[in-house]
């Protein structure tokens, strides 16, 4: 961490041109849906190619920094890729453009479209600026506004449910951001104004009560983002009432923003040793593994198809908590990399989820049965998707939970083992059920509903991202260990973080 | 072991000879299974040719390992991916595996071509089956255990495919329960694994480090390894899934299946007990270093004798030929484990138990997918499996019939065929285990090996005497016949190599074992001896005739007394208990949703039920909050209001009195008919004309509040005229009411609908909102002050006659409240049952209603002036 940072544009292009495309979106809609489109697309091509670049950079060894804005003498509001950040950043700008063209094809049909693509590419921009913040006030800045913004798209839909699951979202998330708030201000009144540090930006000097309350206010406001149980309320009811796919990007990205702030707030502003010293690491693994286990056997009574994914996405989320609390480099390697490698499989997993919907009417599993044969590629990323999930190698789940492990040993905690395959056999539980239905089973077809007879291959709008999500993950399992690959960005941020 | 010779094992194992060939035979198959289906779907004789001949290849390919291995012993190949590099390190061991997998492949995908006839989805099949031959050879290659469980768990999970290929609810019920096992077996072996990295090991399948780890950890590892690896070896307690797989399954998958894919499994017990928990090849060993080894050898061997043993039971009790036969497959996996436990007791001296063991896998892959096929062939003829209705075959399919004879000959251990060797090494290896430690138990595993070597020829005697001989329990039709060539061809093959194994044994144990033993640092020396003095002699070849002996008995005794039928209570089998277990977990996850969610709605619903009540206390609280607020700002209605009040009431009495008197005049000068009561008229009419003075009343209480009665009174007096035009319709309205009435029915709705009608065309307040100003307001109430406090001022001759009028007061005031308290029920009851109250409105209680409002508002007048008091104290308190 202690390398010169380069001056560079890029971070704040990541972070304006997706603002300056939320402006143009009702002006280009005036002109024509396809100039609102290729605005869209341009800039969201562009900021996943600005990403790439910078993820590509920053492995090489570069860490760029911007300030934007000065907002007191003191503080600034500043940008820093560092290799946390960089595979963080690109994990959103792909995922979000692969979930940007599904919604081309996806969002069609729909009413109120401005709104929902100005918020959505809003979004775009607040959670690259949440990946790139450099120092405290700056992530809190974009953690507020992309929580609170996403309130439209939650809400999309305008039915009861969706208005009652973004109250209960807006409630758990003004909760959790109020949290947040008191300590990164109980933060600067102990530490000042400082970036985010490899060895931490609190001194062990503090009072350790005081060090107490700050961290468990972390823990508590990014907990309620990263979904750990007892705050975990919002997820199952905001993912079905949201449209397919801002899930995707919900699952796939914001959740893991909560998992990311306590990856931040761990190694950056506590850092380790002093976490060490506090001894509260075990009561986070302790929440943590309950969390896998908990959330995943209330994940196998769900019928609706994107409750049960939610409550997969709690259970596999936690995982990166429960990395991270070991406090070990192995296991922090596999957090990371899990973040990544979940938000394609899970947005893939969403992805199919809304196609089944939108061509099958299929909003519950058992309509699911014989869909492999009237949506055959759609199946198949689905069933890739579920093992990958499960962590079967060569997916890329596999790779996580392997860091995952070897972390668990590295750390000397083999019991913890229990859980993380417990929680990959009850994956599999809730998971391939789903996927031998679809395969195996005679669809049942009513004469009234047409649409589950009819069901075809969706257009390539929307099969084409899938597919997209798919490959990756297949990609990012095989290919785990090439340069630049999340494993090397991983790695990379490990050493930084226990330099 | 002397020290050159160990600095030679050294140099041999470290010496690795790079090759793709390894890489190639796992990665081969797999891209050309890519092919199958483009090619199927057009032209699928071409397809039947490319199977074949990419297994011919790859078999081609397996043999060309001989002259690697021959030359440099250990040849690796590297793949850049997943975690790092995937890869393959080929020593005579793994060599064999995947020379028997190939071989075993190439003549089962031979015998598919006919055989798929009569299934579907050829070219899904025949991807999955290069798919898995990909797969398996990648588990017998493997150099490292990610990669070890990386192609175990893609065996498995694709195998998947070939048993639930024919998809009828049977398969689809046996595949469930498979994948099931698979899976959690797969789980197992990652666990198994990641230990083995816990106990220091480096992820190679090379000796674990010594001293690394406790002994609980070390034995956690070996458990989860051998568990994972013995739910695919179809180990007992974890075979239940075999016996119901291997039958669904066409009859070729059934063989790879049984012959091949059960094997990888074994392999990898194999490479645990002998590679990875033993000490450090070439290290100066001491006999303590194999303590651990001698143990997991001794579980493994028991394993392995309880593992052989009920499968041959269970295999007695079966009808079905291809569901005997995968019992069958269990008791054999229980030869092998028997072998290769015996191999880690022993440890060092273990060539034996290795021998044995390994020599029975390839055997047991040669036989079981040879009896598979002949099996599949009879049903491809017959359509029939059961061996109780079958028989006499022998005469219409002579050639398979020979190939089965020979292979049950290898399968119950005749001398010249295959298993007659390995079962000798295996019992050999008991025996030296036995002699090692003189331990008593394993002298009851030789018995018990023995007598299972009876139950196999038993079964093979019931197997080929039912099915083949005897006579026909049914007519035959001309389309049974020998198999067509090409199934023909795949057994012939097989059976080739069970008689040339049988024959020459130094084949294996010259060209393979021995190498390998001595790159592992083995003592081989004893094989040699075995070859030599052994083989085929009297001592061996009498244990197969005792096995035969006892296997007749039981034939002979099954058959007569029927013990071939029984069939267990179901909670005595393991699988039962596992399907309980599973539906537990599924219950256990349903019950804690269903806890989590009522705890939730208990939650939610405390919530909403809180956040109403603070709503009603709220509102509470504001409505007093407004009446305190009024009540302070207007005052209460003082005495002048009271007076006014009272004239109002005069006004509004008398105009009720002359609308009832209307009403009865009215009904009078219509009665000419006289059928109308004039008491139901009177009553009606009084009733309305009751509910308009008191809406009118109301209006004029509205306007005390205002401070304005008295101008409101003014309007009542001058609107006399407007009063008086009610008179006239409520009059009718009674009229029209009256019959109703006395025939009794309900008219409450319609007078309700008449005082409306009369209200809405009156708009009294509004008349009084007109007269309202702010002027007018302060004036009457300035005014209505100044009375207040002149009244409220006692009289002096008042407070004297207080103590003498005690009593008194205490009468009045009991009066004053039951009086109130009559007022308020009558009040009540009125607005709910609309009753008339008209017989109510007499002289006397009007002049007593209007006594009971002049107490209550001076009572008031009185409160307020005491908070008033109260406060003003307070604030001269604060004052000073």
């Amino acid at each position: 961490m202690e390398t010169e940072a380069t001056r560079s544009i890029l971070p704040l292009l990541a972070f304006a041109l997706p603002i300056v495309a939320a402006v143009l979106t009702v002006p280009a809609q005036r002109v024509s849906e396809h100039a609102r489109a290729a605005l869209l697309l341009v800039v969201a091509a562009a900021v996943a190619a600005v990403a790439l670049v910078l993820a590509a950079g920053v492995a090489s060894g570069t860490v760029y920094d911007t300030y934007i804005l000065q907002l007191t003498p003191q503080i600034w509001m500043y940008l820093r890729v560092d290799a946390a950040g960089a595979l963080f950043g690109a994990t959103v700008a792909v995922l979000w453009l692969l979930a940007l063209v599904y919604s081309l094809g996806y969002m069609r049909e729909e009413h109120r479209l401005g709104r929902y693509y100005g918020f959505f590419i809003l979004c775009l921009s607040w959670t690259m600026g949440l990946a790139y913040a450099g120092n405290l006030l700056t992530f809190l800045i974009f953690y507020e506004l992309f929580s609170i913004l996403t309130y439209p798209l939650v809400v999309h839909e305008e039915t009861p449910e969706a208005m009652a699951a973004g109250t209960k979202y807006i409630v758990y998330i003004l909760f959790g951001g109020t949290l947040v708030l008191l300590a990164i201000v109980l933060t600067f009144f102990s530490a000042g104004v400082q970036t985010f540090t490899a060895g931490g930006i609190l001194s062990p000097e503090t009072d350790p009560s005081m060090l107490q309350v700050i961290f468990w206010c972390f823990l508590g406001g990014f907990g309620v983002k990263a979904a750990l149980v007892p705050l975990h309320g919002w997820v199952p009811d905001a993912h079905p009432a949201a449209p397919a796919p801002f899930s995707a990007v919900l699952s796939g990205v914001m959740v893991a923003a909560g998992s990311f702030g306590i990856i931040r707030t761990v190694f950056q502003v506590f850092g380790t040793s002093l976490l060490t010293s506090m001894g509260v690491m075990p009561y986070v693994t302790g929440v943590a593994g309950f969390t896998v286990l908990f959330a995943a056997a209330l994940a196998v009574n769900q019928d609706n198809l994107k409750r049960r994914l939610a409550y997969s996405t709690i259970s596999q989320m936690a995982y990166v908590v429960l990395a991270v609390s070991l406090l070990g480099p192995e296991s922090t390697v596999g957090a990371l990399v899990h973040i990544t490698n979940h938000a394609f499989m899970k947005g893939g997993l969403f992805l199919c989820a809304g196609l089944f919907i939108r061509r099958l009417g299929a909003y519950n599993v058992q309509q699911l049965d014989g869909a492999a044969r009237r949506m055959p590629i759609t199946a198949a990323c689905f069933a890739i998707a579920c093992l990958g999930m499960i962590g079967t190698p060569p997916l890329s789940g596999f790779t996580s939970k392997w860091y995952l492990g070897l972390g668990m040993l590295e750390t000397e905690k083999p019991w913890l083992l229990a859980v993380l395959l417990g929680g990959a056999l009850m994956a599999a539980i809730y998971l391939l059920p789903i996927v031998y239905r679809m395969y195996f089973r005679e669809p049942v077809i009513t004469p009234e509903d047409r649409t589950v007879a009819e069901g075809r291959e969706a257009p390539a709008t929307m099969l084409g991202p899938l597919v997209a999500a798919t490959a990756i993950t297949l990609l990012l399992g095989i290919g785990a260990s090439l340069p630049g690959m999340p494993v090397a960005l991983a790695r990379m941020a490990t050493d930084a973080f226990f330099h | 072991m002397d020290a050159g010779h160990a600095a030679e094992v050294v140099s041999e194992v470290a010496h690795l000879v790079s090759s793709p060939l390894p890489a190639a035979l796992v990665l081969g198959p797999l891209l050309a299974a890519a092919l199958v289906r483009p090619i199927g779907t057009r032209w699928p004789g071409v397809r039947n040719v490319y199977v074949v001949v990419v297994t011919a290849i790859t078999l081609l390919g397996a043999a060309g390992l001989i002259p690697l291995i021959a030359e440099h012993h250990r040849i690796t190949s590297v793949v850049p991916a997943l975690l790092g590099k995937l890869t393959f390190t080929v020593d005579s061991f793994s060599m064999l595996f995947a020379i028997f997998t190939s071989f075993v492949w190439f003549a089962a995908t031979l015998h598919s071509l006919d055989y798929l006839k009569h299934e579907k989805k050829h070219d899904r099949y025949h991807t999955t089956t290069l798919v898995v031959l990909a797969a398996n050879l990648g588990v017998v290659l493997a150099g490292d255990l990610v990669t070890l469980y990386l192609f175990f768990e893609a065996l498995g999970l694709v195998a998947f495919l070939l048993v639930i290929h024919t998809e009828t609810d049977e398969a689809k019920k046996a595949a469930g329960k498979y994948f099931w096992m698979t899976v959690v077996g797969g789980f197992a072996l990652m666990g198994g694994i990641f230990l083995t990295f816990a106990l220091g090991g480096s992820g190679a399948l090379e000796p674990l480090p010594a001293g690394h780890g406790d002994e609980v950890l070390r034995w956690a590892a070996a458990i989860l390894l051998i568990l994972g690896f013995g739910v695919k070896a179809g180990m007992v307690p974890v075979h239940v899934w075999l016996p119901d797989a291997h039958p669904v399954a066409p009859a070729p998958a059934s063989a790879l299946l049984s012959g091949v894919m059960i094997k990888a499994g074994a392999y990898g017990i194999f490479r645990v007990v002998t590679a990875l928990f033993r000490p450090e090849i070439g290290a100066e060993v001491e006999s303590h270093l194999w303590e651990f080894s001698e143990q997991l050898g001794l579980v493994v061997l028991w394993i392995g004798i309880a593992t052989m043993f009920i499968g041959v039971f269970l295999a007695l009790q079966q009808s079905n030929a291809k569901r005997m036969l995968a019992y069958h497959s269990v008791s054999q996996m229980g030869f092998i484990l028997a072998g290769i436990g015996a191999a880690g007791y022993l440890g060092a001296h273990g060539a034996m138990g290795v021998a044995g063991g390994l020599y029975h896998v390839v055997n047991h892959a040669l036989f079981k997918a040879c009896l598979f096929l002949g099996v599949g062939a009879v049903y491809y003829r017959t359509h029939s499996l059961d061996l109780y209705h079958t028989g006499g075959l022998w005469k219409k399919m002579p050639i398979t019939f020979v190939f089965m004879c020979i292979a049950a000959a290898g399968i119950t251990g005749v001398p010249l065929f295959n298993g007659f060797v390995s079962k000798c090494l295996i019992h050999h290896a008991i025996v030296e285990a036995w002699e090692y430690h003189e331990l008593a138990s394993l002298g009851v595993a030789e018995k018990i090996y023995i007598v299972t070597c009876g139950g196999t020829a038993c079964s093979f005697i019931k197997l080929i005497g039912l099915m083949f001989l005897g006579r026909p329990k049914m007519e035959y039709g001309p389309e049974v016949k020998d198999a067509p060539p090409r199934m023909l061809l795949g057994m012939g093959v097989l059976a080739t190599a069970i008689i040339a194994l049988g024959w020459f044994p130094q084949l294996l144990i010259k060209g393979v074992f021995q190498p390998g033993l001595h790159a592992w640092g083995l003592h081989s020396d004893i094989l040699d001896h075995y070859l030599e003095h052994s083989f085929l002699s009297g001592a061996d070849v009498m244990s197969v005739v005792t096995a035969f002996a006892l296997g007749f008995t039981f034939f002979f005794v099954g058959m007569k007394f029927h013990l071939f039928h029984l069939h267990a209570p179901q909670y005595f089998s393991i699988d039962w208990w596992y399907r309980q277990a599973a539906h537990g977990l599924v219950a256990l996850c349903v019950g804690i949703d269903r806890a989590y969610e009522a705890v939730r709605g208990r939650t939610s619903r405390a919530l909403r039920l809180s956040r109403s009540t603070y709503r009603t206390a709220a509102e509470r609280l504001g409505r007093q909050w407004r009446l305190v607020t009024t009540t302070l700002l207007t005052g209460a209605p003082g005495a002048r209001d009271q007076h006014l009040m009272q004239e109002a009431y005069l006004v509004l009495e008398r105009e009720r009195q002359d609308t009832v008197r209307t009403a009865v005049v009215h009904a009078a000068s219509c009665a000419g008919t006289g059928e109308v009561s004039t008491d139901a008229v009177r009553e009606i009419a009084a009733y309305i004309a009751d509910r308009m003075m008191r809406e009118r009343l109301g209006v004029m209480g509205d306007a005390v509040r205002h401070g304005t009665l008295e101008h409101a009174l003014a309007v009542l007096s001058g609107a006399g005229p407007l009063l008086a035009r009610a008179r006239r319709p409520i009059a009718e309205a009674a009229y029209a009411l009256a019959p109703r009435r006395e025939r009794g029915e309900s008219i409450t709705r319609d007078v309700g609908a008449v005082v409306n009608s009369l209200l809405s065309s009156e708009r009294l307040d509004l008349l009084v909102a007109e007269r309202v100003s702010a002027s007018r307001v302060t004036l009457g109430r300035a005014a209505d002050s100044l009375g207040t406090a002149r009244r409220a001022l006692p009289h002096v001759s008042d407070l004297s006659a207080v103590h003498a009028r005690g009593i008194s007061r205490l009468e009045k005031a009991a009066a004053w409240a039951v009086e109130l308290l009559r007022l308020a029920v009558s009040g009540f009851s009125q607005e709910r049952s609309g009753l008339m109250p008209g017989h109510q409105l007499k002289e006397e209680t009007i002049v007593r209603t209007r006594l009971q409002i002049q107490r209550y508002a001076r009572d008031i007048s009185a409160n307020v002036a005491v908070v008033f008091v109260v406060l003003l104290l307070f604030v001269v308190a604060l004052a000073s």
